[in-house]
């Protein structure tokens, strides 16, 4: 058919050039998937979920699971076992076929986070020249699965969490974006393992003042964007049962879990791999790398650090997410949402520009010197002050106008989520 | 192979494109067009723009569709109860525009001739790359496809200065227009909302209740 | 290659599927199912729903969404200006500083509107 090798012909051009999959790359790729992504991440992730519990039962005197296997090592498994034998509920008048593709969409952005992530010297699954936006694309996939499970499920609670936690995801995804661009800056591209390369040369990228300043906001907006406590109010259990899930139980619910803690985790080898280095030990040296003399043996142990050092790094991020879980009290719903728009989106966008000044101190000139990351800390530092600062200030300043008492803006004029038809009256048109 | 997939790709799209059009409930068919958006990026990819298959996905299916989410939660009759369709007289007038418009839009693109060459489009058989000079390995067009992300920003910065800058402008124009509508919408809902019912209860209840 | 690399990626994406399916399948299989009407019923915490469900919500969520998309079209500009900004100089700096004024002077005026307020 001519009608099709027309078109296909001309599309194709591309794939002249692309070369074949040879049987090394298609082993390589077959054990990312078997191994990587279908066995060791949700093993990690199963293990996570224990570690928060015992985590959580320390931080509460308490002793947590501690009954299957030694140290309730087993425990994961058991749930597994547990939630496989639940029965399978979908409730009535709920879209059948949305209902199931929610948790789906849910999963496979988790999944498709972790595929660019450079783990260690030619660990990553692939590396994409747009690297760092593809992984943007893949995380904005979560909130449309968001709604659709609270959409589908028709419950008033899963409807009126699913809102709240899309208007949430949604402003948190700004800053978290934004508080990525100076990485994409520093590193001069959008490949990971471009940017892994720089901060081998130009010492950890959170190693200075606008540095700091976007990891923290990528922090909070992280942790907001994974709806753990504080930013917890899409699942508040005190008032809306579960959220969006609220109609999920069983394997179903379980994926929902899963792809949290899947998230919380990619975002820790984000942040990693962004932010602190990857898997360099030292902040400023280009420690294992300068083994490298091409023999596999030195690969193979460099690789070993490198990998060591990362899951440390990712450890200790899971654990601070842990800490902030455990610590603090959950925000209020117009608080999250100022503290999105007001404060984190225009600290972002300024950082930006001094993120350029940072570059023009010390990248630019050359090679690192300690001259060179002093003037520009000395440069930059007293900026982000500043900024953070006038920040806080005028939003101080906003509080104590608005409001009755200092720092306490008025509900007056609050109303419900949703437009009742006839406020009053009270009459809903049939009662069971 | 890269046939099949294309394919593939393309099947999937129209009919996601399909369930769009045909499906009665705004919010699956919402979900059929974010689909589609999707297929349109995976077409990127095949065509090495990966740059705007990853800006699609982030845009399109991760900002827009949330857009039209919100935008059909604010309207009634979500349930999608046969709302939309007009009266069936008016359907085959419709289908015979559709396929004149299919027509014409068809023999314009086949017909078309390129700057380059002096052929139609439809006459070719093998296609000249986009850009010329892209197909061997080494060449700075080849490397322009693989860093579409650094190529596409320095070209914005001087080139396309002014067009940038008014895309910000515009960009805001935007966030202003929107601001200002929506103000004057809350200031409405909040006139009318607090006080006595304004409207009366609309019977949204089409389905029979159990 | 670039496209090779996505082969990977889709390969990726209907194994994160099956991942997900798979379970839910072997669940069918093997869990209890007894259907029950009072089962199926939304979960109110034991209260029987009461009117429509799918009901219109206030246009704030709209506004939200609206300012996320155009902060979110922003950054398809940020992203190449960042990745290029290696081969340019202060220029492109000042630039920067233009456009994202612009975008600031927006944010502003929504928060001077009052529209970022929640409540």
């Amino acid at each position: 058919m001519t009608a099709f090798a027309v078109p296909t012909s001309w599309i194709f051009w591309a794939q002249e050039q692309a070369v074949e999959l040879d049987r090394g790359l298609a082993v390589r790729w077959g054990l990312w998937l078997v191994v990587g992504f279908l066995a060791v991440f949700p093993g990690i992730v199963a293990y996570m979920v224990l570690l928060e519990r015992k985590a959580a039962a320390r931080f509460q005197d308490r002793i947590g699971p501690n009954r299957v296997g030694p140290l309730g090592l087993l425990q994961p498994i058991a749930d597994a076992l547990k939630l496989l034998t639940k029965e399978d509920l979908v409730p009535r008048g709920a879209d059948a076929l949305v209902h199931l593709a929610a948790p789906v969409l849910v999963i496979v952005s988790a999944f498709l986070m972790l595929a660019v992530i450079p783990f260690a010297v030619g660990m990553a699954p692939v590396d994409l020249p747009s690297g760092v936006l593809y992984l943007i694309a893949a995380s904005s996939l979560s909130p449309l699965g968001v709604f659709l499970a609270g959409w589908s499920s028709r419950n008033k609670y899963s409807l009126l969490g699913a809102m709240r936690a899309v208007a949430q995801l949604v402003s948190y995804e700004i800053p978290q974006v934004l508080s990525v661009i100076p990485i994409v800056l520093w590193g001069g591209g959008l490949s990971l393992v471009a940017i892994f390369d720089k901060q081998a040369d130009y010492g950890w990228f959170i190693a200075s003042p606008p540095g700091l300043l976007a990891f923290l906001i990528l922090l909070v907006a992280s942790i907001a964007e994974l709806n753990r406590a504080p930013f917890d109010i899409p699942e508040a259990e005190s008032e809306i049962v579960a959220g969006f899930h609220t109609e999920y139980s069983g394997m179903r619910f379980s994926l929902f879990f899963l792809a949290e803690y899947l998230s919380v985790f990619a975002v820790g080898c984000l942040a990693t791999a962004l932010f602190l280095g990857g898997g360099m030990p030292i902040p400023f040296a280009r420690f294992p790398l300068n083994l490298l003399d091409g023999s596999l043996a030195r690969l193979v142990v460099v690789d070993l650090i490198l990998l060591a050092v990362f899951a440390a790094k990712v450890f200790s991020f899971v654990l601070l997410m842990i800490w902030i879980r455990a610590t603090l009290l959950r925000l209020r719903v117009d608080r999250l949402m100022n503290f999105a728009w007001k404060y984190l989106t225009p600290l972002a966008i300024v950082n930006i520009l001094v993120a350029g000044i940072w570059y023009e101190c010390v990248i630019r000139p050359g090679a690192l010197t300690l001259g060179r990351w002093l003037g520009g800390t000395l440069v930059t530092g007293p900026m982000v002050a500043g900024l953070v600062w006038l920040a806080f200030w005028v939003n101080r300043r906003e509080w104590a106008g608005e409001a009755a008492g200092p720092g306490r803006p008025s509900l007056e004029g609050a109303r419900p989520d949703w437009e009742t038809p006839g406020q009053t009256g009270a009459s809903p048109q049939r009662a069971h | 192979m890269a046939r099949i997939l294309f394919l593939v790709i393309a099947g999937v799209g129209l009919t996601s494109a399909l369930s769009t059009v045909l499906s009665r409930n705004l919010v699956r068919a919402a979900v059929s067009l974010a689909g589609f958006f999707f297929t349109v990026a995976c077409l990127f990819i095949l065509l090495e723009a990966e740059f705007l298959a990853a800006l699609q996905v982030l845009i399109y299916v991760g900002a827009v569709s949330i857009l039209l989410m919100f935008g059909i939660m604010l309207t009634r009759g979500v349930q999608g109860t046969d709302l939309v369709s007009g009266p069936s007289a008016a359907r085959l007038p419709g289908i015979v525009v559709g396929l004149v418009v299919f027509a014409v839009l068809g023999y314009a693109i086949f017909e078309e001739k390129g700057l380059r060459t002096q052929y139609s489009w439809g006459a070719l058989d093998e296609r000249t790359a986009i850009a010329r000079g892209s197909k061997e390995p080494g060449s700075p067009l080849r490397s322009a496809v693989n860093n579409m992300g650094k190529v596409v920003g320095v070209e914005l910065m001087t080139r396309y200065v002014i067009a940038f800058e008014l895309a910000g402008l515009l960009l805001t124009a935007a966030l202003v227009g929107a601001v200002a509508v929506a103000h004057r919408e809350e200031d409405e809902t909040r006139s009318t909302g607090s006080g006595v019912p304004p409207e009366k209860p609309e019977p949204t209840a089409d389905k029979p209740n159990p | 290659m670039i496209i090779n690399n996505y082969i990977f990626i889709g390969l990726l994406l209907l194994a994160a599927i099956a991942f997900a399916l798979a379970p839910i399948l072997v669940a069918r299989l093997i869990a209890p199912r007894k259907r029950s009407r009072t089962k199926s019923e939304p979960y109110e915490c034991g209260v029987l729903t009461l009117g429509e469900t799918w009901v219109r919500f206030r246009i704030q969520y709209y506004i939200f969404a609206l300012m996320f998309v155009v902060f979110d079209v922003e950054t398809l500009f940020l992203f190449p200006w960042a990745a290029g900004y290696a081969s340019l100089g202060l220029f492109a700096l000042v630039e920067m500083v233009v456009f994202l004024g612009f975008l600031l002077l927006g944010l502003v005026y929504a928060w001077a509107k009052g529209v970022l307020r929640w409540v």
